[in-house]
């Protein structure tokens, strides 16, 4: 038997899914670790460079 | 992706000493203004043709072999030099390693982002389990997701200048 989820928990299932999150994650990410002049701002950096990058194969 | 990331940082990494006879100043300066051309270019306001390796990791390497294909696939993927490089922050990216002279570990660690950025596509859209939808999706959205980053370097960079200044 395969039980379907509520509509509104789908809702939310694909918002959560969508492509910008990442985007949303690594911009909040890059900016925070850049205010602090932490290390780790390169590596998000990158990782943003990485994403800009979801198009190409 | 996250090896082949690795492996385009290291190499940017050791390459970044021949930019070490530019005051530091002036390198930051240099990184910015690149990641605002960067920007402008996303925009449509700098036409600027970059130089890429126009061509998609053959379909064969997955025939020969899945996961060993699987592994060459990602690899050349995650280099950012084997195949299409169709947005600009990759390529402010690399400036960005190139002039700023960080320590080696460093740029190998925004190689390892770039993998893990380049890697988190195949996620995202195996997590949202949507398939055509996600890719119809990452079409209506990709100029915003190109822009935003841009907008996001540029601040970020500018952010790292400040503190160089």
């Amino acid at each position: 038997m395969t039980r379907t989820l509520p509509g509104h928990a789908r809702a939310a299932l694909r918002r959560a899914g969508d492509p910008l999150v990442p985007l949303v994650l690594l911009a909040v990410g890059a900016l925070a670790a850049a205010a602090y002049g932490h290390v780790l701002t390169w590596a998000v950096i990158g990782g943003l460079a990485g994403y800009t990058l979801s198009g190409s194969v | 992706m996250v090896a082949g990331g690795l492996l385009s940082g290291l190499v940017l990494g050791l390459l970044s000493g021949l930019s070490a006879p530019l005051p530091v100043r002036w390198r930051y300066a240099l990184i910015v203004a690149v990641a605002v051309l960067g920007l402008l270019r996303e925009v449509g306001l700098v036409p600027i043709r970059l130089p890429q390796n126009a061509r998609q990791v053959p379909q064969d390497v997955l025939q020969r072999s899945l996961r060993r294909g699987a592994l060459q696939f990602g690899f050349e993927m995650g280099t950012g030099v084997r195949t299409y490089v169709s947005a600009s922050a990759p390529y402010v990216l690399a400036v960005a390693l190139l002039l700023g002279g960080q320590r080696l570990h460093v740029a190998m660690l925004a190689g390892i982002g770039f993998g893990l950025g380049r890697a988190s596509t195949p996620l995202a859209r195996r997590a949202a389990g949507t398939g055509d939808r996600w890719d119809a999706d990452l079409r209506v959205r990709i100029r915003t997701i190109t822009v935003t980053a841009g907008v996001v370097i540029v601040a970020a960079l500018g952010l790292l200048a400040a503190r160089q200044l």
